[in-house]
């Protein structure tokens, strides 16, 4: 039953995108870059048992990367190439310090260090400063179409590489350790280097998000990594299921047509001009509460388990 | 008349069973000892007499007041001896809270008002989670594992006080003990608990010499 | 010499305010072990209502007043929400405030709009030896200090304030003792909102407050809080003054705008050291 949800999934997404109006079609593909960044987040914290409100961070970064190589006379190809690695190597530096961190001391320690990066990012003429990075030439693929398939391609590569490490001996160790790190380090497992690998990978599945996102818009800049954007994927995360293969496509799918179908009737005629923003920031926190509190493994993990349920009575 | 009163008493957590069926009754101003192997489910019947588990099935009366020296003495470790104390007698209003009294019944703890709990000994912590019990003015006081982790000489004191409340208060005491040679010595009426079921009960001088008894809580026959 | 000391007083002015954001937080943290992500809201909250109310035309004082005791009856729900369901961990709770703290930016928008507001404090400019500074600084200092000794005799010789340390100390032998947890618990947040909710009505005046206020407020909080380990308030009180001098010395000395990165990388710094003199003791995920 799974194979075949799976190739029906398959089979809409492909079809879906030369079905849509125009409008939508930028919905489609920044969809398909929010859950590949949320995919990230969903394996740090349902892995590692870490709450990030920085990941947005990574997402600019390799925004930035890619747009400042490709600006500076780099090929495209390779400025998007470009934008996973530097983002990980971030990740790796940052890591090595703020992973002796926990809990909420992590979270604000991620928090703090989008802030700085918003900040510096601000201040620096050389990535446009507050204003922001312009002219960053657009990729090969044929208009917004092409953007549609990349980035659902980027998101299907990402996802395989998440199965592939929940399915390894790292990804076991890295559970144990979210439940236990004391009972996963008697067991000889070496935390730390399993906890900087999952943060440097999630890091890059963001960054390569990024770099997709600076090519299709064209222009960057510090306002379009807000610290709420980090919660955002936190919360999509969260609604998903963490530590779930399905759980970001389906939270940030979830999610994002929440927010489109509020922002479409908050802009109707008669409606007051904040009603767009209001809606959206009461839906992001409400699914979030609510799934916390009433769903506690997200939305998966429950559809999943009703389903076995009812095959075995 | 019976202070505490439990009947048919089922716990459980999730799906193991701590408690099943427990019968048990604490006269007034009686003497009561609890006995059994670790994990037998002595801890959950205390936190049941103190409404601190809901029952799965059966009943916990306690008429009058109970009061509980908890396993691991459990002191306000940031907290002075003497507010240790005072929130013992938290439920019986402000005008319940004064502690003179107590250092009066445990004059070992008036030298020790202004210290620190949690830098104290096992054996003045011990006094002061009794002195902190009997802060509610109870009618029964639960001791669980009142020797635990203590020295000898230690334990002598503290039972000597027990005595002294139960004979000159009426104050009635459940102890539960795994040092079961203590319990039977200090109390009148004894409980075996194995496995979370009451499996023998009667005269303290009895389950003493009960062969079952010596033979897994007294190391052997009794001289 | 006179900037330096006019440099100090503003400096404390304005850490007197990150001192009640940090006295919040450790009020909570200490009872409930829960980090209130909503602890800025608070400050925003009041800040805004005390502006409408001034508006109005009511008088300085009672609007105050009216803001302070809404932020702590706000603080009250955001309490019922995050622990009042048995079971909750600490970890979830966080997550909760953090979703409160951004339902609060839809409810501050729909009330006050986005647009910053401010209201008039104390005028003018007061000397003090020489320095010249705003006189509202002076306002925030008078009343920060007996607002700190207030709270210093309500945990030392109330037995309410006894009871919330208990909490804090050992909550098992608290439900032994009959104290109910989870009550204390709701107090403290009550407490963290009055507390988040002066903050906001003292520092308004001098610095102008939107809805989303409320990070900034919150990072200098913790900053403050962090160096106490979240449960000691006098070492909260010490951390928000020494940063809000800090940063107005380094603003004053020609650091210009690197107030807020002060106070993260002191922030970072303060928790990396602290972890690795720990060794990693792993807390309880969530």
């Amino acid at each position: 039953m799974n194979r075949w949800l799976l190739v029906a999934a398959v089979v809409v997404t492909l079809a879906l995108p030369p079905l849509l109006p125009e409008r939508h079609l930028g919905t489609f593909v920044l969809l398909g870059l929010a859950a590949t960044v949320t995919a990230g987040v969903s394996m740090l914290m349902g892995y590692a048992g870490q709450v990030s409100l920085g990941q947005a961070s990574f997402y600019a970064i390799g925004g930035y990367a890619a747009g400042l190589l490709t600006v500076h006379g780099v090929p495209t190809l390779a400025g998007l190439l470009a934008a996973p690695v530097v983002a990980a190597v971030a990740a790796v530096l940052l890591g090595a310090p703020l992973l002796r961190l926990r809990g909420h001391h992590l979270a604000f320690a991620t928090l703090a260090m989008q802030l700085i990066l918003l900040s510096l990012l601000g201040r620096g003429d050389w990535a446009g400063g507050a204003i922001g990075l312009q002219g960053i030439p657009t990729l090969p693929v044929g208009g917004d179409l092409g953007y549609a398939y990349l980035s659902w391609a980027v998101l299907a590569v990402v996802l395989v590489i998440s199965r592939n490490i929940v399915a390894s001996r790292a990804g076991r160790g890295l559970r144990a350790a979210a439940t236990s790190e004391i009972a996963a380090a008697a067991g000889g497992v070496a935390i730390g280097r399993y906890r900087l690998t999952v943060f440097a990978l999630s890091a890059a599945f963001a960054g390569l998000a990024g770099g997709v996102y600076a090519f299709y818009l064209g222009y960057l800049s510090p306002g379009s990594f807000p610290v709420l954007l980090s919660i955002e994927f936190v919360v999509m995360a969260v609604v998903g299921g963490l530590g779930t293969i399905a759980g970001p496509v389906v939270g940030a799918t979830v999610i994002v047509l929440l927010v489109q179908a509020l922002n479409t009737l908050g802009t109707q005629p008669g409606m007051p001009g904040y009603a767009p923003s209001v809606l959206s920031y009461a839906v992001y926190a409400l699914l979030l509460v609510v799934t916390v509190l009433y769903l506690p493994r997200g939305i998966v993990p429950a559809v999943t388990d009703r389903l076995v349920k009812e095959r075995r009575p | 008349m019976n202070v505490a009163e439990v009947a048919g008493l089922t716990v459980r957590y999730g799906g193991a069973t701590a408690l099943d069926g427990v019968d048990l009754t604490v006269a007034e101003g009686d003497l009561v000892a609890l006995i059994g192997p670790n994990g037998a489910g002595k801890t959950t019947l205390v936190k049941a007499l103190s409404g601190l588990v809901r029952p799965a099935a059966g009943r916990v009366t306690v008429r009058g007041r109970l009061a509980q020296v908890p396993e691991g003495r459990e002191m306000f470790g940031d907290l002075s001896v003497d507010d240790n104390l005072r929130l013992g007698g938290w439920r019986n209003g402000r005008g319940g809270r004064d502690t003179t009294e107590i250092y009066r019944l445990l004059p070992a703890l008036d030298g020790l008002r202004r210290r620190r709990a949690g830098l104290l000994s096992g054996g003045e912590q011990q006094m002061v989670a009794i002195g902190r019990a009997l802060m509610a003015r109870p009618d029964v006081l639960v001791v669980d594992e009142l020797s635990l982790g203590l020295a000898p000489l230690v334990v002598t004191d503290l039972i000597a006080h027990l005595r002294t409340l139960n004979a000159e208060r009426g104050l009635a005491v459940l102890l539960i003990e795994q040092n079961a040679r203590l319990a039977l010595d200090l109390c009148r009426r004894a409980y075996v608990l194995e496995a979370g079921r009451i499996v023998l009960h009667g005269p303290a001088d009895d389950l003493a010499h009960n062969q079952r008894v010596t033979a897994a809580y007294l190391g052997g026959p009794v001289r | 010499m006179s900037d330096f000391l006019g440099y100090l007083l503003t400096g404390l002015g304005i850490g007197a305010g990150y001192a009640l954001v940090a006295s919040g937080l450790v009020a909570i943290h200490r009872v409930t072990r829960v980090v209130n992500f909503a602890q800025g809201a608070f400050a925003v909250v009041a800040a805004m209502l005390t502006s409408s109310l001034l508006a109005a035309g009511l008088p300085h004082g009672f609007a105050e007043l009216t803001g302070v005791l809404t932020a702590a009856l706000a603080g009250l729900l955001v309490g019922l929400v995050a622990i009042g369901r048995p079971g909750t961990t600490p970890g979830t709770s966080l997550i909760i405030t953090l979703g409160l703290g951004i339902f609060a930016y839809a409810i501050e928008i729909v009330i006050w709009g986005d647009q910053p507001r401010s209201f008039a404090g104390v005028p003018g400019v007061a000397v003090v030896g020489g320095a010249r500074l705003q006189a509202h600084y002076l306002l925030i200092l008078a009343v920060t200090v007996p607002v700190f000794l207030a709270m210093a005799a309500f945990f030392a010789r109330t037995d309410v304030g006894k009871a919330l340390s208990a909490c804090a100390s050992n909550p098992y032998a608290a439900l032994v003792v009959g104290i109910d947890v989870r009550r204390m618990g709701l107090l403290a947040f009550a407490l963290g909102g009055a507390l988040g909710g002066l903050a906001g009505v003292l520092t308004t005046p001098v610095q102008q407050v939107t809805f989303d206020s409320d990070v900034t407020l919150l990072v200098n909080g913790f900053a403050a809080a962090i160096l106490g380990g979240l449960t000691r308030p006098v070492v909260a009180l010490g951390g928000g003054l020494l940063l809000g001098v800090a940063q107005t010395l380094i603003a004053g000395y020609g650091g210009s705008a690197y107030q807020l990165e002060v106070a993260l990388v002191l922030m970072l710094a303060v928790m990396i050291v602290q972890a690795s003199r720990r060794g990693a003791v792993p807390e309880p995920a969530r």
